[in-house]
């Protein structure tokens, strides 16, 4: 196959940190080449190099075998070059085809030419399988679709070569896979794709080759039918990593909480829960299997007091909660991972030591006079405790969570849930978007935390997650539980099964 | 850390030097002496004790209507009702005053505490209106600011009213905020308003009620999910940020104007929002750089008749200014800009 692109000897420099050292990375006609790393591996300073976003301190570019200077996005875009952003750049209050001729300048007439532009696009998206509702709001429409509109978007717009950056992170299993076919089509029109992952699954699915970023430097170029998800992850951490088997509990002890034909807005299927019953006891893991949106959120928000269920009852060690607000919950040592860090867990405009003694800052360890008085200094020697005892990296503790990477702000919200000693920890997709390191970290402290008799809620879309964890499984399918099942020796065609509706 | 103060130093430093600049150019477009004009202002602003003195009572109700929006934009509420605040809080303190039949200072103190109440009061009822029926508080706020100013004019013309001229009586002289110095204009209020502002900037910064307000206005999600009543302190914002423009307006009227008149207060309001966005939103910048628009409105006049350059130009370099800080801030947050930054910092950062 023909050569797209080369990038060679590619380094980027910030200050003395290399964020990227001597990088060589190429692209065939039609291929899907994968690029993967651990956050922070270099993987985004790559593709920013590409786009136009940075300069490298060294090295060139090579489209079509001609070597190039792309100082723009724009310019990257007139050479073809077109990426999809993980968190998508559209504009929500402007329907499909306007987001899509936004910013393009094909035509000097002084007005917009809608059908035939309408027709352009519509013969795109056939070709393709992406199909939007052209006239359709952002707003409304649901995120796998708002994917393909930024796909629409690039190839409009002439791209030879699309980067995806972790395309699947906010998809469901069913967008998923298709997008698969439409990366298929793709390839099959002579598109070029950069893929950014790093799920081992769908990489080893969807690439043709593979080139494996770690701490800045490219380690190697692999085919994908060549490799194994073992010998990826070594390499990805540059170690040995064997998937763990944790022991799993059979005799918990007392009911944490219990649900009793908990309902909430129950004609929703998607968000609402229908006669939940449920109970997590000490010392064992629940794990919540099914697929996102199935009414998973509003059960992690009952069961730390955010939402009032409408019906049914929620018992917190046997009892009815006192005030079901979040503050009555955590009084009871109920400890949560909310699914949405930035937004649910972590004041971003604040410094790490804030958010580490967010919810205990009338403790008498970090204030005098009940809360009037702060004591700085002890908050900070208690925060560099947290950063070193959990890993957290950075360069200070009065570093704003916001410029942290995602790992390290999951250790951050982990930290603090888990020193309050909860009796109950509620963890939503706690590893989702993490990489291996991390991701481990996570699991490991959870199961720590069980075996010290908290009990855990697991919710999780991650099935592989819920499985290697649980110690008992349910599965949640249109806020309907469709069956319990041991997490010893799981029967996994079945929760497959049940997962679906059947 | 440190980079980010120094930036919250240096965006309001170069904004004043910009805005000065792009002033001296329009003095000079107008064929005055720009140095002589600059000269004038600050000959007023500073050049005898009684203008150092008429500065400093100039700033104080400033120093007030800063801090009333620095306190409220501090727990994300956008209280452009400063000004409504302001003149129920004098109004009442007035009323007080007037109506209780008797002067002295413990009137003063009664007055202060009315204003204080009657500011707080007209910051609650956006607050309520808002907490419980999501109204925007920043349209429902300056509606309450014509509903005060109506009002004042019912007072000044009608319910307080002395003489044949539309202006109430004035406060009697054992009432008044007395003077530091006999012979200076400067009173207590000025150190009332520092106090204020010290107090803010203490509760905000080194209480668990603080922090947990300033979270609030970060991020109302986060706090609600960690326990924090995001409705009360909201509301308690609203009526603390009223209170302090209430004691501002009852300062004001008990220590400098003694009276009602037409168009009192007008324009306070907005000129703290512009004062509290230029200070960051730092209550203790608040109060230097209320004390530096003090300097431009006192000096321009001064200005005016020396030079003969209207005071206008000193409002175009006020609005300048505002202009520059808040674009300064808005650009520190683009992506090309921060990449300067590190870069100049050194600082390290894997993208």
């Amino acid at each position: 196959m023909e050569e797209l692109l080369r990038m060679e000897g590619i380094s980027k420099q910030f200050g003395e940190f290399f964020a990227n050292r001597n990088v060589c990375f190429e692209v065939r006609a039609g291929e899907v080449h994968t690029l993967l790393g651990e956050n922070g591996a270099g993987k985004s300073t790559l593709m920013n190099v590409l786009v136009g976003l940075y300069q490298p301190t060294s090295g060139s570019i090579f489209l079509h075998g001609k070597k190039v200077k792309i100082d723009s996005p724009a310019h990257a875009v007139k050479l073809g070059i077109g990426m999809v952003h993980q968190h998508f750049m559209l504009v929500e209050a402007m329907t499909v085809f306007e987001n899509i001729i936004l910013g393009d300048r094909r035509s000097k007439k002084p007005f917009i030419d809608v059908k035939e532009r309408k027709k352009e696009i519509l013969e795109l998206s056939w070709k393709y399988g992406l199909n939007v509702e052209l006239d359709e709001k952002i707003t409304n429409i649901a995120v796998g679709a708002q994917q393909r509109v930024e796909i629409l978007k690039a190839l409009y717009r002439g791209a030879e070569l699309l980067i995806l950056d972790e395309p699947t992170a906010a998809l469901t299993d069913v967008e998923v896979e298709g997008l698969y076919s439409i990366i298929e089509k793709l390839k099959a029109e002579g598109k070029s794709i950069v893929f950014i992952s790093h799920k081992m699954r769908e990489v080893l699915h969807v690439s043709d080759r593979i080139t494996i970023l770690r701490a800045g430097e490219a380690i190697c170029t692999l085919d994908a039918d060549k490799t194994t998800s073992q010998e990826l992850a070594n390499l990805m951490i540059g170690r040995e990593l064997s998937e763990p088997i944790y022991s799993k509990v059979t005799q918990p002890g007392d009911p944490v909480i219990e649900f009793i034909n908990v309902s909430y807005k129950k004609s929703f299927k998607h968000g609402g829960l229908s006669e939940v019953s449920l109970r997590v006891a000490k010392g064992e893991i629940l794990g919540i299997a099914g697929v996102d949106g199935n009414g998973q959120s509003q059960l992690a928000q009952i069961a730390a007091g955010v939402i009032v269920n409408e019906s049914g009852e929620v018992k917190l060690k046997g009892k009815k909660p006192s005030t079901f607000a979040p503050r009555g919950f955590i009084d009871e040592r109920v400890s949560l991972i909310p699914e949405d860090r930035n937004l649910m867990g972590l004041v971003g405009d604040m410094s790490i030591e804030d958010n580490l003694v967010f919810k205990s800052t009338e403790d008498v360890r970090f204030s005098n006079f009940h809360g009037w008085l702060l004591k700085k200094n002890a908050i900070r020697q208690y925060s560099e405790e947290l950063r070193d005892k959990y890993d957290i990296r950075c360069q200070s503790v009065a570093q704003e969570t916001r410029n942290l990477s995602g790992g390290n702000q999951q250790k951050v919200i982990l930290a603090r849930e888990l020193e309050a000693e909860p009796d109950l920890l509620i963890a939503v997709h706690p590893t989702r978007g993490l990489d291996i390191g991390a991701t481990r970290y996570v699991r490991d402290s959870m199961i720590e935390a069980r075996d010290k008799g908290c009990g855990v809620l697991l919710i999780s879309a991650d099935f592989d997650e819920v499985l290697q964890l649980s110690d008992r499984i349910i599965v949640l399918f249109e806020g309907q539980i469709m069956g319990e099942y041991s997490g010893k020796n799981p029967p996994i065609q079945e929760i497959s099964l049940a997962m679906a509706g059947k | 850390m440190l980079k980010k103060n120094f930036m919250n130093v240096l965006i309001p430093m170069l904004s004043i030097l910009l805005a000065f600049i792009i002033g001296m150019i329009i003095i000079l477009c107008m064929g005055a002496n720009p140095i002589q004009a600059i000269g004038f202002l600050f000959r007023g602003a500073f050049g005898t004790v009684t203008n150092l003195s008429n500065t400093v009572v100039r700033s104080m109700p400033l120093i007030f209507c800063g801090l009333c929006t620095c306190f409220a934009y501090r727990c994300g509420i956008f209280n452009l009702g400063g000004e409504g605040q302001f003149l129920m809080g004098a109004m009442a303190a007035l009323a007080v005053s007037l109506l209780i039949g008797a002067e002295g200072p413990w009137v003063t103190v009664l007055a202060i505490v009315a204003g204080i109440l009657a500011g707080g009061f007209w910051g609650l009822l956006p607050g309520i209106l808002k907490s419980w029926r999501g109204l925007n508080e920043m349209i429902t706020t300056i509606m309450f600011n014509y509903v005060a100013v109506l009002f004042m004019g019912f007072v000044y013309t009608s319910a307080l009213r002395e003489g044949s001229v539309p202006q109430t009586a004035a406060v009697p002289d054992l009432t008044k905020i007395s003077r530091i110095f006999p012979n200076l204009r400067i009173t207590w209020g000025i150190v009332i308003a520092i106090l204020v502002g010290i107090a803010a900037w203490y509760f905000l910064f080194h209480t668990s009620k603080g922090f947990q307000l300033r979270a609030v206005g970060f991020n109302p999600t986060a706090s609600q999910f960690n326990g924090f009543s995001v409705k009360s302190y909201r509301l308690m914002a609203f009526v603390v940020s009223g209170a302090i423009a209430g004691l501002g307006g009852a300062s004001d009227i008990l220590g400098t104007q003694f009276r009602l008149i037409s168009g009192y207060g007008s324009g306070y309001g907005f000129d703290g929002v512009a004062i509290a966005l230029i200070a960051q939103l730092d209550p203790i910048a608040t109060v230097i750089v209320a004390y530096f628009f003090a300097v431009l409105r006192v000096g321009s006049t001064t200005m005016q008749v020396g030079s003969g350059v209207p005071t206008s130009v000193i409002d175009i370099i006020q609005a300048l200014v505002i202009i520059f800080a808040v674009a300064g801030s808005a650009m520190m947050h683009l992506p090309t800009v921060k990449v300067f930054f590190s870069n100049l910092f050194g600082k390290k950062e894997a993208a």
